[in-house]
């Protein structure tokens, strides 16, 4: 395995030194910070280029020629620029230039789905939101699928059909492969299509098609389907198999369950449909009613999920037997034998969450997110105890999608390597060479099997060592249509005919299968036979419309057909509990390691999306990188690097498992339990340099890629699919490693270093559900008072400012953000991105602290200074202590932009006045009166204002990353929204330009404003409706009364900069006996409400 | 717009064109009966014309084609009733029938009479004088006239500065007359430049101070006379086709938002798409050679083949040269200020009735047009822009206009939370576009 990490070390080392041998001589120009200048040299040297005085040119010819150019530059201006206008030909009726077109469509990559609107401009799809009003995901959607419309306009996307890497024509590899597919039919071999889990009724159905082409003489066909799934659920299936003897994944119902036990399953970030579990776990959140779901998460990594826990057990991933057999005993339904659980009996959590489940029997749920059979099957038991079949899980109306087989996958895979394998394969959205551990076997097999075709969009890993690549459409340029549960249908339409020369990949299953035959760019081959399967199928299993065309019409628009869902029943439970094989990984080591899936990059499939790569990771803020995370005392004890900048690296370490050998450098994290790390899927891609698209690859600090020795763009990260394993035919997800330190240190990009909020109290509030239920709001939620010589007096009452007349009058444009409901995942933030033109500035940039990002995410950790987040212990006075992380902290996150202050310090200090404050209460940025001296970013409290460093749309820095240099990829860019240049402030604006389109809206109506008219950005993309917005001035606007409420604060209220943007503070539905008595009213409080009372 | 009598006939130009015009109608319109032309009008124009193919063939000489061409008697008549019924029965109907794939209506109540007085109107017909009014052509004249002022200051100027000049000569013979009678040494006869710059060193002071007054006020016309530089100050590109704006809104009256469709409904009002063109186009290929030339562009764009009245597929973009640029930071929304603000396209372009290629009009001459807020600043800056906005008023008219819906919520908030603030827009009598926000930056910037 290559030592990328310290190759780049030996690297900077060069550089340091260079920086001690001064050159004599001035370089041409600089490179890098590394190169220096002479420190002194006289001008007759600095002039002593010899090429200088062989000119011609003297003194006064140049200032000639200087005047000169100067007038005809002036001359030239005085021409007024012609600019082209082309308007359609015959425009198409639903396009109205200059305004949006939504189209309801549906997202499907094998991991994730959703219903999604898609919106276009002049027939370019540039923003993704999720489909609110129909669905089962009801308009929930993940940062993945929000920024999968910038993988369309990917310039390294194949043009063009491939044949043994060379770009060739539809009919030569037509004609190729249905020859090879003969042959092999004649000889009776064995061809497999090698796909990921298919949730389409009319893939399978042209599958089938396919199947009965090349079935042999007698009748068996020769055609093979295998699903593989890069992360797999196949234990689920197998258990619910073997418990209830259904193959099933249920449809799991988390708004329903009041206690939630997960054990190790990140159900909020990637675990099955993680985005429609976000959206229910976010419903039974909100502690107005006074109630809330209880959550308890047991796990070795900190994951999304665990941070949004109230209580959360660390264990490790060798412990997940024990936890699940303590709750099945303790639950009463019966022990596991051959499973030691005393080393987490006395778990707090686990007491906890065997109290709750016992407490809300049936409203409750467990889940697990291991791929071992036997632990799911106590999962099962323990839910079919609890009686859990009824309530929240759903047996008969299952999830039909992750599909994968993992023993026939481990079979196959074996078969090829061995030389024993089918004579044709043919892959279909997997990317096996990639994602399995024996991936490396796997590509020199392929290269003997007789032939291989790939439907891939990417000369991807598995695809460049295909012999024949067929590349199929993007999503948003093909017509599908999906079953992902039962009784549930959804169609995805083409938002735009395809850009390149490329055929969906059912039409080419079709085409060699002599079904069909190839129609160019509008063909309708595959549209023809979805249309000719719903009319089949579905139109006769429903009454309501009449007709076929309106059944259609009706489903492509809705982009869904639901009908009712089969009732939850619960079978009897027919495994057992003991001799149940619990699957060991084997290997030694001094590390368990749990491998896990990012918000941002997931399985890998969008590594080379800028957007995601530069998305902080919600927990590390580590951007563009992929790390180990490990345990803050295991990182001291072995002497690595706990807190890292600009200036500091990462330590890095050699993992070694079995025969897997590579480096990675380490980020300390809280959280995670003690002799376990935890590594990242979805990175290490392209490593011999495949096309994958231009940011999967690590770019050097002044613009390019760096190299390896063999000339090959180097990949961001280490594939850690390798450390994966099949263990009695289950894919497993953990591993056992060795860890040692290796030389140097890795520099690491982070948007945020800081870790606690240093008991910044009005910044991050929170309570516990008990003290939010019986006590008064200013116990949890205080007042900022002043003291003044009346007393106390409210930060609300005393102003320098003249009170700015947005009150009341007309508009003023509010946020409400529910802390409670925010779980961290980060769809806003690319959200903002895709709406706003937010530039993408590289690894590099963000180590600057230079990020763009108009949104972030600010996560902080419990401190042991603190009793809850932002509240120091009584008796600790410094808030500036050093953060005492705890070990199991727990979490806050908060979404931190423009808060659009009323009486906004940025204002004040603008010498150009080019931040000003509009009458609708917004902080406006005028970009082009901006001179860029950067006086308000230092006079903003909340460090939400980016500065343009450079020119970020043609700047050689950022040719590799920014999708606005790339002729493609600056299709993506929002019209409404102005390109920024270099030198000029940005900032959030509330999405300023749907602020005027909702009031053009209401205007050309005829009438006021309402809720839902106004909408930002990444209120529209939040899977649990956290962000509210609208018009304050609106009595009866949602926002105003959210502000009102008892949870609403505003960050940093004691400034006196009146925000327009309200947090609801969080609630845990945890003790906190010390909290308890901390959150009490205050006596200044209680005088000054004495005293507000007394007055009114 | 309306061109009105006053307007047509103001001057001697337009007034031949006229009798032109009447001569045309009244020598052509004697010869037929009236009847023919009401019936023509009424059931063939639409796809047929006299002299050229439309739709349907050209009409005139049909009947004498007919004959040549060996049709049974009556058959026209028939074929003008039914023409199945006369293909059926005559083999020339069957011929003709077959030349087009566009079916002809058919015609039952009129009657052999009424269909001859259509052909006698037809073959009577005589294509009208062709009479290529220029309407937009005044104002030489006046320019003339506003030059001739100028030679009468330059004439002054010159007298004057002869004037100053012989009498500091005769000042200079005096003094040297003096200087001689004084019997000082003549020797020093300073020229010009020598006595000025002696004046200059003696009166140093007054002549420093004037300098720098000059030269403050030199640099202060020329940064005014930069300002004034407009790229786009009428500014007139050439287009892929001379559209005359003339005879499609002055003439023909077309209203603007036919062919720019999208300015209700979007931020660009449109450029029109060639299938608007065709709408008309399809069957109006153009009078003269010029004109020809001009539609055949549509047709080529369109990919139509007006011979054979069929379309080919295969289309070509028109590539135009925009002539209102506003720049990249800069949002306008049309249907805002149409549709909400109900401002008249002529506000910003102009009366376009009147003109050919569209051209970004001076302030001016936009000032100048009747029912337009006069303004001042150059057409197309954000001067312009926010002028109008400081003057133009927010309707408050009747509830049923639209936007009012929305004003009056807003007017509501005012009334109810902050009278004094509404006093305050109303001291000028009128609640203006700037008042409530039509100054604010993000209301175009973002």
């Amino acid at each position: 395995m290559s030592n990328n990490t310290s190759k780049v070390i030996a690297n900077n080392k060069d550089m340091a030194n260079n920086t001690t041998n001064t050159s004599s001589k001035m370089p041409e120009y600089f490179e890098s910070r590394g190169e220096t200048a002479p420190k002194e040299q006289t001008v007759a040297e600095f002039l002593g280029d010899d090429k200088l005085r062989e000119s011609s040119t003297d003194r006064r010819d140049f200032l000639k020629f200087l005047g000169f150019s100067v007038a005809a530059a002036t001359l030239a201006a005085c021409e007024a620029p012609v600019i082209k206008a082309i308007p359609y030909v015959n425009k198409p009726e639903n396009v109205v230039p200059g305004e949006a077109t939504w189209y309801a469509s549906t997202y499907y990559d094998g991991s994730s789905y959703a219903s999604i609107l898609v919106k276009t401009r002049e027939g370019r799809p540039i923003f993704i939101k999720g489909n609110a009003d129909y669905g089962m995901t009801a308009g929930a959607i993940n940062p993945q699928i929000a920024a999968s419309v910038l993988s369309l306009y990917d310039s390294e996307r194949l043009k063009n059909p491939l044949a043994s890497g060379a770009e060739s024509t539809w009919s030569a590899i037509d004609s190729k492969i249905t020859d090879s597919l003969n042959r092999i039919k004649a000889n009776n071999g064995k061809i497999v299509i090698f796909s990921n889990s298919i949730a389409s009724p009319s893939t399978l159905a042209v599958i089938e098609d396919f199947k009965k082409s090349f079935s042999s003489v007698e009748g068996t066909s020769n055609v093979e389907l295998v699903q593989y799934d890069a992360v797999s659920y196949n234990g689920i299936r197998k258990a619910n198999e073997a418990s209830f003897a259904m193959n099933v994944i249920p449809d799991y119902d988390f708004s329903k369950a009041e206690t939630i036990v997960s054990v190790g399953a990140d159900f909020l970030n990637g675990w099955l449909l993680s985005n429609v579990y976000s959206k229910q776990y976010g419903a039974g959140r909100n502690p107005k009613s006074g109630k809330m779901s209880k959550h308890i998460q047991f796990e070795a990594n900190l994951s999304l999920t665990g941070s949004n826990a109230d209580f959360r057990g660390m264990v490790k991933p060798s412990q997940y037997p024990a936890v699940l057999a303590a709750i099945a005993e303790g639950v009463g339904a019966g022990s596991v034998s051959g499973v030691d659980t005393s080393a987490v009996k006395n778990n707090a959590a686990l007491k906890e969450a065997i109290k709750s489940l016992l407490a809300s029997k049936g409203k409750s749920l467990v889940v697990c997110g291991s791929n071992d059979v036997s632990l799911q099957i106590i999962t099962n038991k323990i839910n079919h105890t609890l009686g859990c079949y009824t309530e929240t899980i759903n047996l008969n109306n299952p999830i039909q999608m992750f599909n994968s087989e993992d023993d026939k996958v481990e079979k196959l895979v074996n078969d090829i390597i061995a030389g024993k394998g089918p004579q044709g394969i043919i892959f279909y959205g997997a990317n096996p060479v990639y994602t399995l551990p024996n991936g490396a076997a796997l590509a020199k097999a392929l290269a003997k099997t007789e032939l291989t075709v790939s439907l891939a969009s990417w000369a991807d890993e598995t695809a460049s060592v295909c012999k024949f690549i067929a590349p199929d459409l993007h999503a948003l340029e093909s017509w599908n249509d999906y079953n992902p549960r039962k009784n549930h249908y959804a169609i995805a339409q083409p938002t735009i005919k395809p850009i390149h020369n490329t055929a969906s990949a059912q039409e080419s299953l079709l085409v060699w299968a002599g079904v069909a035959k190839r129609a160019g760019r509008e063909s309708k081959v595959y549209f023809d036979y979805i249309s000719a399967l719903w009319e089949k199928e579905g139109f006769t299993r429903q009454t309501k419309y009449a007709d076929f065309y309106t059944f259609w019409s009706k489903s492509v628009h809705d982009s869904v057909v639901e009908m009712p869902a089969d009732a939850a029943t619960s079978p009897a439970f027919v495994a057992s509990l003991s001799g149940l094989p619990i699957k060991k990984v084997s290997g030694s080591g001094n590390f368990e390691i749990e491998l896990y899936t990012k918000s941002s990059i997931g399985t890998g499939i969008h590594a080379a999306n800028p957007w995601l790569q530069e998305m902080p990771d919600p927990l590390t803020k580590v951007t563009w990188d992929n790390y180990v995370t490990m345990n803050l005392k295991d990182a001291e004890a072995a002497g690595y690097n706990r807190k890292m900048d600009q200036e500091h690296g990462a330590s890095v370490v050699t993992i070694k498992a079995g025969n897997v050998t590579f480096d990675l450098p380490v980020i300390p994290t809280p959280g995670q339990m003690q002799g376990t790390i935890g590594i990242a899927l979805g990175y290490g891609r392209a490593e011999n340099g495949e096309k994958i698209g231009k940011a999967a690859f690590k770019t050097k600090e002044y613009g390019g890629y760096e190299m390896n020795d063999a000339n090959v763009r180097q990949s961001i990260g280490q594939n850690a699919y390798r450390l994966t394993s099949f263990v009695g035919g289950a894919l497993m997800f953990d591993a056992i490693a060795t860890l040692t330190k290796a030389d140097g240190t890795y520099p690491i990009a982070m948007t945020q270093t800081q870790r606690t909020a240093m008991g910044r109290n009005s910044i991050t509030k929170e309570t516990t559900l008990d003290i939010f239920n019986k006590k008064q709001k200013e116990a949890y939620n205080p007042p900022h008072l002043v003291e003044s010589v009346e007393g106390p007096q409210s930060i609300h009452d005393i102003t320098l400012w003249k009170e700015h007349p947005v009150e009341n009058v007309g508009h003023r444009w509010g946020m409400s953000i529910d802390l409670n409901s925010c779980i961290g995942c980060g769809s806003c933030l690319i959200a903002c991105q895709s709406e706003n033109n937010v530039p993408v500035v590289g690894k590099d940039e963000v180590r600057r602290g230079r990020e763009m990002h108009w949104l972030r995410l600010d996560r902080y950790f419990k401190s042991e200074n603190e009793v809850a987040i932002g509240l120091n212990k009584k008796g600790i006075e410094d808030k500036y202590l050093e953060d005492n992380i705890e070990d199991n902290p727990t979490v806050f996150f908060m979404p931190m932009m423009c808060q659009h202050c009323n009486h906004a310090p940025c204002e004040t200090v603008c010498p150009v006045a080019a931040t000003t404050h509009s009458n609708e209460g917004l902080n406006q940025m005028v970009y082009n009166r901006c001179i860029g001296t950067r006086y308000c970013a230092n006079n903003c409290p909340y460090k939400v204002r980016r500065f343009n460093w450079f020119n970020y749309p043609s700047y050689k820095k950022f040719t590799e990353i920014n999708p606005s240099q790339d002729e493609l990829g600056r299709m993506v860019l929002n019209p409404d929204v102005v390109v920024r240049t270099r030198g000029v402030m940005e900032k959030c604006s509330f999405c300023v330009q749907k602020v005027q389109a909702g009031k053009l809206v209401a205007k050309k109506e005829s009438r006021p404003v309402k809720d839902g008219d106004v909408t930002t950005a990444c209120q529209e993309v939040c899977p649990t409706n956290a962000i509210v917005v609208g018009d304050w001035n609106d009595p009866s606007s949602a926002v105003r009364s959210l502000s009102s409420e008892k949870r609403s604060y505003q960050a940093l209220e004691e400034l006196g900069v009146k925000p327009n943007v309200w947090y609801q503070l969080k609630v845990r539905n945890a003790d906190n006996k010390e909290l308890e008595k901390a959150q009490v009213v205050e006596e200044a409080v209680a005088h000054f409400l004495k005293h507000n009372e007394e007055n009114h | 717009m309306k061109i009105t009598m006053n307007q047509l006939f103001s001057k001697p130009s337009n007034w031949i064109i006229g009798l032109l015009a009447f001569v045309c109608v009244t020598t052509t319109s004697s010869s037929w009966s009236a009847n023919g032309e009401e019936l023509f009008k009424t059931n063939c124009a639409a796809c047929h014309k006299p002299l050229e193919n439309s739709t349907g063939p050209k009409l005139q000489g049909v009947r004498q084609k007919w004959e040549d061409g060996g049709a049974l008697e009556g058959s026209i008549y028939q074929w003008v009733h039914d023409w199945q019924v006369a293909a059926a029965k005559d083999p020339y109907a069957m011929a003709v029938s077959k030349l087009k794939p566009d079916a002809m209506s058919k015609f039952p109540t009129l009657t052999v009479d009424d269909i001859n007085s259509i052909f006698d109107y037809v073959d009577a017909y005589k294509a009208p004088a062709v009479a290529t009014t220029d309407v937009a052509t005044t104002g030489a004249e006046g320019q003339a006239e506003e030059g001739s002022g100028v030679w009468i200051w330059l004439i002054l100027g010159a007298v004057f500065v002869v004037v100053i000049l012989s009498i500091g000569g005769i000042k200079r013979q005096l003094s040297s007359a003096i200087a001689e009678e004084e019997n000082k040494p003549a020797g020093e006869s300073k020229t010009y430049g020598g006595e000025l710059r002696a004046w200059a060193w003696k009166n140093r002071t007054y002549v420093g101070i004037g300098g720098f007054v000059v030269f403050v006020g030199i640099i202060v016309a020329l940064i005014f006379a930069l300002l004034e530089v407009g790229v786009y100050h009428n500014y007139q590109p050439s287009q892929v086709i001379e559209f005359n704006h003339t005879i499609h809104a002055g003439i023909n009256k077309i209203d603007c938002k036919y062919c720019h469709n999208t300015v209700e409904k979007s931020r660009t009002a449109g450029i029109p798409t060639v299938n608007v063109c065709m709408n008309c186009h399809k069957g109006i290929s153009g009078r003269d050679d010029a004109q020809k030339a001009k539609i055949a562009k549509i047709y080529d764009a369109a990919g139509f083949n007006p011979e054979t009245g069929m379309y080919s597929g295969v289309t070509h973009p028109l590539i135009w040269n925009k002539v209102h640029n506003l720049q990249d930071f800069v949002y306008f929304n049309h249907s805002q200020h149409v549709v909400v603000g109900g401002v008249d396209c002529k506000q910003c372009h102009g009366d376009m009735a009147k003109e050919k290629t569209a051209r970004v009009m001076p302030v001016a001459e936009l000032s100048a047009i009747e029912g337009n807020i006069p303004l001042h600043q150059e057409t197309l800056t954000m001067g312009w822009c926010i002028e109008c906005h400081s003057q133009k008023e927010i309707s408050n008219g009747p509830t049923n206009t639209i936007g009012s819906g929305y004003y009056n919520e807003i007017h509501n908030r005012l009334l109810k939370y902050d009278k004094e603030l509404y006093q305050k827009y109303l001291a000028d009598d009128k609640v203006t576009v700037e008042e409530l926000g039509g100054w604010e930056c993000a209301k175009c910037h973002y």
